[in-house]
């Protein structure tokens, strides 16, 4: 079974044209995404995730390794027919309206002219811009920009979505509403790739996630997994010094927060003790809750570490 | 060619007549046109009688009396040298911005994100370009054509096939516009290469004069190569005015060694826009 992307030992390498200085902006990446996966990339900036991605869409040529996408090699103009793309800090000519740039990425997509003609009002609708389809590009706000560019890549109905940074500048209703069309697209077995610094969003919608730092692949795995750490989180008020000191030797973690001090244990039992022992010292219970490792925390551990 | 090949084509020329339309490039050059068509229409007056052109009038006020086949040619070598000098450096100028702007980071990796070749997306445009400037300038040519052949009854073909000669010129002149757009990316410098190039022609074109001028073999071998390396725009501004006075063309060079040159500037901006990376 071929994978929606695969790379081996992906390298890229950008020289100077006059220092002859090198930059490894990859450093040998191999990666698998099943078909049908939500799969996030993730990473600080400079880590090498925009050139990932333009390696996959043949953008910039690798200096040395391989990258398939559905068993095709990525450097076949056929590799990008199921491909559908949305670039970070993307350009799209404001002679255009939003209705002929569909029509124009449709086109070189390979939509035949009736296709076009009946999808370009279903997209339009589909990102909320229905009335806006005959207005220059250049009337358009930031968020409209995102979404008609999501049409864009929507537009010749692909297998395979690569988004960098899908909700940038949306508001939070436009980014509701995108997470929807993706979430939609997810169910109708559609690998969607996404690329973006808001953790909480890739937390939110993607199932297998990779963190990439200075170009290699730091931390790879399925988000219910890396994010299965989970605690358990007491808080307290008016906490003696020496059963703080005591509690805070039990502890996984704690910190002190608007004069509260916050514990974090990494079992039920200890935390039925320490409890025990507050209640003990009459101090005021504020919460007791189960957490979760999130996505944050492991990228944070990740990057220090690496 | 596939069904999807004429399609992307057709929707990267589409492109590029929408930018230039944007730009105001297109309906620049089409009120120039038309103004100069509806003042062959409306000011200038030709009565012929028995063949010869008893008055030419503009504005009501009668000139002399000329020959009338002299007349449509002297006419149609000044629109001919019009087009040939300044059609052709506003035509590079208006060329330069629309070949590197498709090299915008935030466009250029959309496009190539798309399933077409990285030489259809450069020769879609360049032929996008060609084609704004053609129609251009076949309306104008045409439609003076016309009408001095329904107001003189002399119609001549050279003038016509000169307007394939500077449409030719052009496109050879483009494919200079392609490769350094794709190697600077910047229409400041496409331009300056470009005009560079056509003012440095008629200087090349002494070439017989250099070569009895300049002392040492270097210096002449230097002046030679250039001659015959770079397209000969001023020689072929000679031809031009050959095809439009009816003037037999001796030597064809200047032609085939300009196509020559472009061909291979052509191919060599296809090599480096298939090597670049985005």
């Amino acid at each position: 079974m071929s994978f929606a992307i695969e790379t081996e030992g992906l390298i890229k390498i950008f020289r100077s044209r006059w220092s002859g200085k090198e930059v490894r902006a990859v450093d040998g990446i191999s990666l698998r995404v099943d078909r049908g996966a939500t799969f996030g990339l993730l990473g600080p900036n400079g880590a090498g995730k925009t050139t990932f991605v333009k390696l996959l869409l043949s953008c910039a040529h690798p200096t040395a390794g391989r990258a398939t996408v559905f068993g095709r090699d990525a450097r076949d103009a056929e590799a990008r027919r199921p491909i559908g793309y949305l670039p970070e800090n993307h350009r799209f000519p404001t002679y255009m309206t939003g209705r002929s740039m569909l029509d124009f990425y449709g086109a070189l997509s390979g939509m035949d002219a009736a296709s076009r003609r009946k999808r370009i009002p279903e997209l339009l609708a589909t990102v909320g811009l229905a009335e806006w389809g005959d207005v220059r590009l250049g009337k358009y706000s930031k968020g409209m920009l995102q979404r008609v560019g999501l049409a864009q890549a929507l537009m010749h109905a692909p297998t395979l979505l690569i988004l960098d940074e899908p909700t940038d500048g949306v508001d939070p209703i436009g980014r509701r509403q995108i997470r929807e069309i993706l979430q939609t697209l997810e169910h109708q077995g559609v690998t969607i790739f996404l690329n973006s610094h808001l953790l909480a969003e890739v937390e939110l919608f993607c199932h297998d996630v990779a963190i990439i730092h200075r170009g290699r692949v730091a931390l790879e795995g399925k988000v219910k997994d890396l994010t299965a750490g989970s605690g358990y989180r007491v808080e307290a008020e008016n906490v003696p010094e020496r059963l703080d000191l005591d509690l805070r030797g039990r502890a996984r973690a704690a910190a002190e927060r608007n004069g509260n001090i916050e514990f974090i244990f990494a079992s039920r039992e200890e935390a039925n003790q320490a409890v025990d022992l507050l209640r003990a010292e009459h101090c005021a219970i504020e919460a007791v809750a189960r957490t979760n490792s999130t996505l944050e925390d492991i990228f944070v551990k990740v990057v220090n570490a690496s | 060619m596939r069904p999807s090949s004429l399609r992307i084509t057709g929707a990267l020329v589409a492109d590029t007549f929408r930018e230039a339309f944007s730009r105001k490039i297109f309906w620049g050059f089409f009120g120039c046109s038309s103004a100069l068509i509806l003042f062959f229409i409306f000011i200038m007056r030709i009565d012929v009688v028995q063949g010869a052109v008893a008055t030419v009038s503009l504005f009501g006020s009668a000139g002399r009396s000329e020959d009338v086949q002299r007349l449509v040619h002297q006419a149609h070598g000044a629109i001919a040298a019009f087009l040939y000098t300044a059609g052709m450096f506003l035509a590079v100028f208006a060329s330069a911005g629309l070949i590197p702007s498709v090299f915008e980071p935030g466009r250029i990796e959309l496009l190539l994100s798309k399933p077409v070749a990285r030489y259809h997306i450069l020769l879609g445009r360049y032929l996008g370009n060609l084609l704004v400037i053609a129609v251009n300038l076949f309306y104008l040519v045409f439609s003076v054509w016309l009408i001095f052949g329904l107001k003189t009854g002399v119609w001549t073909l050279g003038f016509l096939v000169s307007s394939l000669l500077t449409l030719f010129v052009f496109a050879v002149l483009l494919t200079v516009v392609v490769l350094v757009g794709v190697l600077w990316e910047s229409a400041a410098v496409t331009t300056m290469v470009t005009f560079g190039l056509m003012i440095v022609s008629p200087i090349l074109a002494q070439q017989p004069l250099l070569q009895r001028l300049l002392s040492s073999e270097t210096s002449r071998n230097t002046v030679r190569v250039f001659y015959y390396v770079l397209p000969k725009v001023f020689d072929l501004g000679r031809i031009v005015r050959a095809l439009v006075i009816g003037d037999p063309v001796r030597d064809w060079m200047p032609l085939w060694s300009s196509a020559l040159f472009g061909m291979v500037v052509l191919s060599a901006g296809l090599y480096a826009f298939a090597k670049r990376n985005y």
